[in-house]
């Protein structure tokens, strides 16, 4: 596993970026995922996708479907993609700090 | 090599973003003959394997061959085929629905030397790199995947399973001598990416051993319900374990339920299940899907383990000869391999190709299985 260091703490990747364990999320993560995912700022918006896929993942052991994101969130589909450019699993997920997404993906 | 900037800025990735073009318009690449004719085909001949012509209503005509690709190829390969094309077909080319090339030309003058050229080039190994053929009643390319080139799922390798298969069919490629087209197919893991659950012959990659579990690190890697979800048979539940006096969520595989799918590894990168000497290869057999006479049919399995023998797979080539011999020998004109196993019966299919008949092949999959069984006085000795 890579290791990263940001704001003083250290993160443990795999080859696509996404951290080992859940539980080692924290704000800083945050900051650190938005440096390689294309997000200028971390605004309200984004927050929400990230709480609801950690509580929704805390609940449930998995992520939730897309459109299940989209009818709790409120965000339409779209405007996930623009909050997040690589999508709801490479780029919200990542930084929410889920296991990364599998199947043929 | 050092860096060198395609004009993309990292820093503002969204800037100048083209997308959601779609592929180019397919009849940009036309040639010129088929743009003039198109929806206006009157009739076609096959003048000799590997070749065919098409006339239209103008009374034009095009002239196309037929050659194998491996599939998986190189750009300097791509950059011959280009140069055949120019050399002979106006820049023109076409790949088929099997990945063989055609070339396509309206002068009639050009397929003898195009022909002669094709032929006569060859890899430094010996093999030739356009053999012309699979047209008509013959073996045509095998429709394959990625094996150990590039998936992380698969039971045995596919371009070399292919190779050695082809040099094994190869006259039947070259040649236009059987009852009906045989279609081939081959896929690396039971995913079945590809036509191998609807061809007359099918090579797919089978595990025997259920998968490891990697307790220590599965709760953080994988979705557990997930992959509980992806078991066919519900050999997996949820469960807990202690390493070095911590608790930890795992699963745990019901190893007698289990028939080696690997669809949880799919789900779960902690359940690795590849084996080299568990993995091995499955043969089916009897699958088509035109409507040519009868309806589609999905293919059955007839060989229910043969070892990988890399590199050359020998046990399975001689199998799939010792099938195609025996139908090639036996079967009616126009009979794809299905319909005549079909005709004449599963138990002679077994008898006349020499394949053992084992517990493996019927059905034990749910409710369905009960129709595969024979419920009937009407059998052959
Ligand atoms: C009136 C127009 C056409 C008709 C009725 C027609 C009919 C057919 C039929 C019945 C077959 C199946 C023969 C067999 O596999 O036994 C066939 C095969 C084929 N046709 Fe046509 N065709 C027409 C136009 C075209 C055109 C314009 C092209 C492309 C330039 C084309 C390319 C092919 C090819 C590549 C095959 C497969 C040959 C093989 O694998 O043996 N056809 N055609
Ligand atoms: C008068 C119309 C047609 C005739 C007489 C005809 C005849 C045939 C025949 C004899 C075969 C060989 C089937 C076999 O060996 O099982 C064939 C194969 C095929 N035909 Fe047609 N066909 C016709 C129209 C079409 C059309 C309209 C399409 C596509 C829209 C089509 C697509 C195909 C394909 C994809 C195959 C290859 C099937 C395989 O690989 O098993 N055919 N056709
Ligand atoms: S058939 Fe299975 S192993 Fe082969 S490419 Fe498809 S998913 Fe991968
Ligand atoms: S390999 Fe298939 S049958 Fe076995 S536990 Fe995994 S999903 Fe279930």
């Amino acid at each position: 596993m890579e290791t990263i260091e940001y704001m003083g703490k250290t993160f443990s990747v795999d080859e696509d970026g996404f951290i080992d364990d859940f539980n080692n999320w924290c704000p800083e993560w945050e900051q650190w995922v938005k440096t390689v995912e294309g997000i200028e700022e971390i605004n309200d918006e984004h927050r929400k996708l990230v709480t609801v896929l950690r509580d929704y993942y805390e609940k449930n052991g998995i992520a939730p479907m897309v459109r299940i994101l989209s009818k709790v969130t409120g965000f339409k589909l779209k405007h996930i993609y623009e909050l997040y450019p690589s999508g709801p699993g490479k780029g919200a997920c990542k930084m929410a700090g889920l296991p990364k997404p599998t199947g043929c993906v | 090599m050092a860096f060198i900037s395609s004009g993309y800025n990292p820093k503002k990735p969204m800037e100048n973003r083209i997308t959601d073009i779609g592929p180019r318009k397919y009849d940009e690449f036309y040639p010129p003959v088929i743009a003039k004719n198109k929806g206006k085909w009157l009739y076609h001949e096959i003048l000799e394997p590997g070749i065919l012509v098409h006339v239209g209503e103008s009374g034009d005509k095009v002239y196309t061959i037929r050659v194998g690709g491996c599939r998986f190829m190189s750009v300097t390969h791509l950059r011959e085929i280009n140069e055949i094309a120019d050399k002979y077909c106006d820049g023109y080319l076409r790949f088929t629905t099997r990945n063989n090339i055609e070339f396509m030309t309206d002068k009639e003058e050009n397929v003898k030397p195009m022909k002669e050229d094709l032929l006569s080039r060859k890899f430094a190994g010996g093999s030739y790199k356009f053999p012309i053929g699979g047209t008509g009643a013959g073996v045509t390319n095998i429709v394959h995947t990625q094996g150990w080139i590039h998936c992380h799922t698969p039971a045995t390798d596919a371009s070399g399973t292919v190779k050695a298969t082809m040099d094994v069919l190869f006259d039947q490629f070259t040649d236009m001598k059987l009852p009906a087209k045989l279609r081939v197919s081959m896929a690396c893991c039971l995913n079945m990416c590809g036509a191998v659950h609807c061809s007359d012959i099918a090579i797919l990659g089978y595990h025997r051993k259920p998968p490891m579990i990697d307790h220590e690190y599965i709760d953080k890697m994988c979705e557990i319900p997930l992959a509980i979800a992806a078991c066919p048979t519900a050999a997996i539940k949820p469960t807990k374990i202690e390493i070095e006096g911590k608790e930890l969520k795992t699963v745990s595989v019901k190893e007698e339920k289990c028939m080696f799918c690997g669809n949880c590894y799919t789900m779960c990168p902690s359940m690795p299940l590849a084996d080299d000497v568990g993995d091995g290869i499955v043969l089916m057999a009897g699958g088509k899907i035109s409507n040519r006479r009868d309806a589609p049919k999905f293919s059955k399995v007839v060989v229910a383990f043969i070892p990988n023998e890399q590199p050359r797979w020998p046990t399975m080539t001689a199998t799939i000869k010792r099938m195609i011999e025996a139908y090639s020998k036996d079967a009616n004109k126009y009979e794809r391999l299905g319909q005549w196993a079909e005709r004449i019966g599963w138990e002679r299919f077994f008898e006349k190709c020499e394949l053992e008949f084992t517990h493996h092949l019927i059905d034990d999959f749910r409710d369905p299985a009960y129709y595969t069984w024979r419920q009937t006085t009407n059998f052959k000795f």
